[in-house]
């Protein structure tokens, strides 16, 4: 029988001006995997600080396994057998798998001096397979894939013998094939008798894997369902959770469809005469990729694909972030772009994925980040002074026409939620007036109230004529937004899916087998 | 503790990052006046205090830019040196082959300008486009260039052939309209402290309000990131390096005037040690991406301070370096920041 291991108690937590968690009660099992949703700002990474001792509560306790406990410090946590996969992954890049699984509790001979490298391959060993993940124990970390990268960090949470562990957003960074391989392992630690909690944006998801749903709205728990005898999972009154229901104790109000009505027009089957941008036989370079396609002003086309089949490579490629081969023709004329600089002068601006450490600067203002890529325009006296003013100006005028939420734009952009954080990644770069806009994955980490408003951005910008190319691992996200869906696989389009099939329901289906190179449909490899 | 507390302290804490270091001035400056009262607040010591000060500040100045940058710079003393026996060489030869004094001191000093500029791109050129890191390329232009100085003077003195023309720069100075000295002279505010503050209020002008400023915090703060927002990383990292081989010229300028001859042995030693001590006692972090002149200037003058004080106390100078650096790691220590 599952018992209540972890259980805490009316916990509350203010930060300067904002109160984060409010009064919030929960308990969590062995035995089962409880997810907990909500909007960003509504309080679950502050409950999973407590959980794991980063924070304490200003008011609350905790019990574990029926003691009270207080956590100071994260060590307190782990010894105590509760453990963060954090999102971040905290590996050692030159240190080998088996080394970073036992990092700090190596196995050793001669009386804790040496490290016994053939027990610590041994016990590594165990543990992955444990999880069912099979590669080799010597590859340095640095090589791994980020879906290896986490299962790593999943085994170093069971050397530490870990009967909590904890999952934040652990799929914002996978394909649908890793995350299906990964949710199997997180059923497999449930089966074990270990408490699985679970964060994250992906609805579907949630309701598929999770026995336990806590929602939490603006700091309080406002709804929780339970997987029952009969495997449905549905709250106290009965009724069961499905995205609907979900999504609407989110954001406290219903969400009519979230994807924009889509735009049609002739240009959407572009020849290369019309087309914004085009690219023959193109790649990254020493990639061998070799990929084809054209889009139309006014077209939005979605690039679907596993992570690493090279979607990123050939965005970077474009925009000059890495060397390429191949043909890449821009309204019709050839060209080459050694820099970004270069791209956007030419009217061709990439939004990257990783917004952290490639899209935005998080110590400095928003303003300073919404005009670092068109300077230029704001310079006065020959280019060498900013007239701050202006840009004030332009950044104010973005802030109204997104609504980004943003009370203070001097002030770090780092205090903004990532919607907001995300809307100036676009604003910043529609300064520039594109031509053509390469959105990387628009919506990791944006919640799902902001995530609508980013859609109907992107699909009113394309209805005024940008060409937009949307690189999303979000199958839901590609389909329902793009007029025209592209399957990569290892570096070529391995399909195509026209505007007509993407209202299909076996749409998503078709593009997981193309994306993983099971289906016989698969355009022959050149 | 309860909840009121722990916000007044935070909030102390902030302040005590943002404001410390004039914090710092403050006290230092009031247990240097209660200590020795009228030595210290003697108009004429602070002259002489900020005169002496004036080329490690420029140096400070510059070394604050390459910083933010997430850069370093060990070079600016042998840069400093470097320039000035370039400089005062060619100016000593154009007076000995006859050109009026007035030439040759102002062709020796752009000379002396552009000879740190020269080099200071060299350091830029290593670090850009030979992909050294800021660290090691320096540490190879500390040697490097003070080397090449003493090979130019036998590791000797050059000393100026100018009789007063240029030595007139490092010696004197503004006066201030109605004070006056015990003497009954009027009191002047040197030169090389007016370029010292010049200096400062343009890079914090620059730092602030330009466009290769808003750069420089962005290249700094996260390269990657600038890069892909379109920003010339390496056109912007080559011009901190220039801008900073620019300033060790006009440093090399004001402190070879001020002795009037260049010592290849003395001339600049150790000043990158106590530029970078007031760049980090003023609050820029060493890691990039945040930085002010204003607290760099602040720094140098308590660093002047410091060992003004301990003279005038008549503290053995073997003991000043202690007290130096235990006041360098009592900054750090303070401002050590809670923005991680």
């Amino acid at each position: 029988m599952n018992r209540e291991i972890l259980v805490v108690n009316s916990v509350t937590v203010d930060y300067p001006g904002v109160r984060a968690l409010d009064s919030v009660s929960l308990a969590f099992r062995t035995g089962e995997i409880h997810a907990i949703v909500g909007e960003n700002g509504a309080g679950k990474s502050t409950m999973m600080k407590v959980l794991s001792g980063v924070i304490r509560p200003t008011s609350g306790s905790m019990m574990l396994k029926g003691t009270q406990r207080q956590f100071t410090r994260p060590s307190d946590a782990i010894r105590a057998g509760i453990s963060m996969v954090h999102q971040e992954l905290h590996l050692v890049g030159t240190l080998n798998v088996a080394e970073n699984v036992l990092l700090g509790r190596e196995p050793t001979r001669f009386f804790g001096v040496a490290v016994d490298q053939q027990q610590q391959r041994i016990r590594a060993g165990e543990l992955l397979q444990q999880l069912g993940g099979d590669f080799d124990l010597s590859t340095p970390a640095s090589d791994l894939s980020i879906a290896q990268q986490q299962f790593v960090e999943i085994a170093k949470c069971l050397a530490s013998d870990a009967r909590v562990l904890i999952f934040d957003e652990p799929t914002a960074v996978l394909g649908e094939v890793e995350a299906n391989r990964l949710f199997a392992v997180m059923r497999r630690l449930r089966d074990e008798g270990r408490c699985v909690i679970f964060i994250s944006h992906h609805l579907d998801e949630v309701i598929s894997v999770a026995d336990r749903i806590s929602v939490l709205r603006d700091g309080k728990l406002v709804q929780a369902f339970a997987r029952n005898t009969s495997g449905i999972v549905q709250s106290k009154d009965g009724s069961v959770a499905d995205e609907g229901r979900l999504a609407h104790a989110m954001v406290g109000h219903e969400l009519s469809s979230i994807y924009p009505e889509k735009f049609y027009s002739t240009s959407h089957y572009p020849n290369s005469k019309s087309a914004a941008i085009e690219l023959r036989n193109f790649g990254a370079k020493k990639k061998s990729h070799s990929i084809s396609f054209s889009v139309a002003p006014g077209e939005i086309l979605g690039i679907a694909g596993l992570v690493g089949s090279g979607r990123t490579e050939t965005a970077e490629a474009i925009v000059g972030i890495r060397p390429c081969e191949g043909v890449l023709l821009v309204e019709g004329r050839e060209i080459r772009f050694g820099n970004p600089r270069a791209a956007i002068r030419a009217g061709v601006a990439y939004v990257s994925e990783d917004r952290k450490n490639r899209g935005l600067h998080l110590t400095l203002s928003s303003i300073a980040n919404m005009m670092l890529p068109s300077l230029d325009k704001v310079s006065r006296i020959g280019g060498i002074m900013i007239d701050s003013q202006t840009e004030q100006r332009i950044s104010q005028d973005w802030i109204d026409t997104f609504q980004i939420r943003c009370a203070r734009p001097r002030h770090a952009i780092s205090s903004l939620s990532g919607g907001n954080q995300q809307k100036f990644s676009l604003a910043r770069w529609l300064e520039a007036r594109p031509k053509v806009l390469i959105i990387d994955e628009p919506t990791r980490g944006v919640d799902v109230g902001a995530r609508g408003e980013i859609y109907r951005i992107i699909a009113k910008l394309a209805r005024e004529g940008l060409a937009c190319i949307v690189i999303s691992s979000e199958l839901p996200e590609v389909i329902g937004l793009s007029h025209r869906v592209i399957v990569m696989r290892e570096g070529t389009i391995a399909g195509e899916i026209p505007c007509e099939r993407l209202a299909r329901k076996d749409c998503q289906e078709r593009i997981v087998r193309i994306a993983s190179g099971l289906s016989e449909e698969s355009s022959p490899r050149i | 503790m309860n909840p009121r507390t722990a916000k007044i302290l935070r909030a102390s804490q902030r302040a005590l990052e943002m404001w410390g270091v004039l914090v710092a001035f403050v006290i230092l400056f009031a247990v240097s006046t209660f200590n020795q009262g009228f030595d210290f607040l003697n108009p004429e010591n602070f002259r002489a205090m900020l005169n002496s000060n004036a080329p490690v500040g420029i140096l400070a100045v510059g070394m604050t830019l390459v910083i933010i940058s997430a850069g370093i710079d060990l070079s600016v003393g042998s840069m400093v040196v470097l320039a000035a026996a370039i400089g005062m060489t060619i100016m000593n030869s154009l007076i000995a082959s006859g050109t009026s004094e007035l030439n040759a001191v102002l062709l020796g000093g752009a000379v002396t300008i552009l000879a740190g500029t020269l080099a200071g791109t060299f350091n830029g050129v290593l670090v850009v486009f030979g992909r050294i890191a800021p660290f090691i390329a320096t540490l190879g232009g500390l040697a490097a260039f003070r080397s090449m100085s003493l090979a130019i003077a036998d590791a000797g003195e050059i000393r100026s052939q100018s009789a007063t023309m240029f030595s007139a720069l490092g010696r004197g100075g503004v006066a201030i309209p109605g004070l006056v000295n015990a003497a009954g002279k009027p009191l002047t505010i040197s030169y090389s402290t007016v370029i010292f503050f010049a200096v400062a209020i343009v890079a914090q002008w620059f730092l602030s309000r330009s466009r290769f400023g808003r750069q420089l915090v962005a290249v700094g703060a996260n390269e990657t990131a600038a890069r892909y927002a379109g920003i010339s990383v390496s056109w912007v990292r080559l011009r901190v390096y220039a801008i900073m081989g620019m300033l060790a010229g006009i440093a090399a300028l004001v402190q070879s005037s001020r002795m009037n001859s260049v010592s290849t042995a003395q001339l600049g030693l150790g000043s990158e040690l106590d530029a970078i001590a007031a760049v980090v006692i003023g609050g820029t972090t060493l890691r990039g991406g945040f930085g002010r002149v204003w607290g760099t200037v602040v720094g140098v003058l308590i660093l002047g301070m410091i060992t003004n004080i301990l003279t005038i106390s008549g503290v053995s100078p073997y003991w000043q370096g202690a007290v130096k650096g235990a006041v360098i790691v009592l900054a750090v220590l303070v401002q050590r920041s809670s923005r991680e």
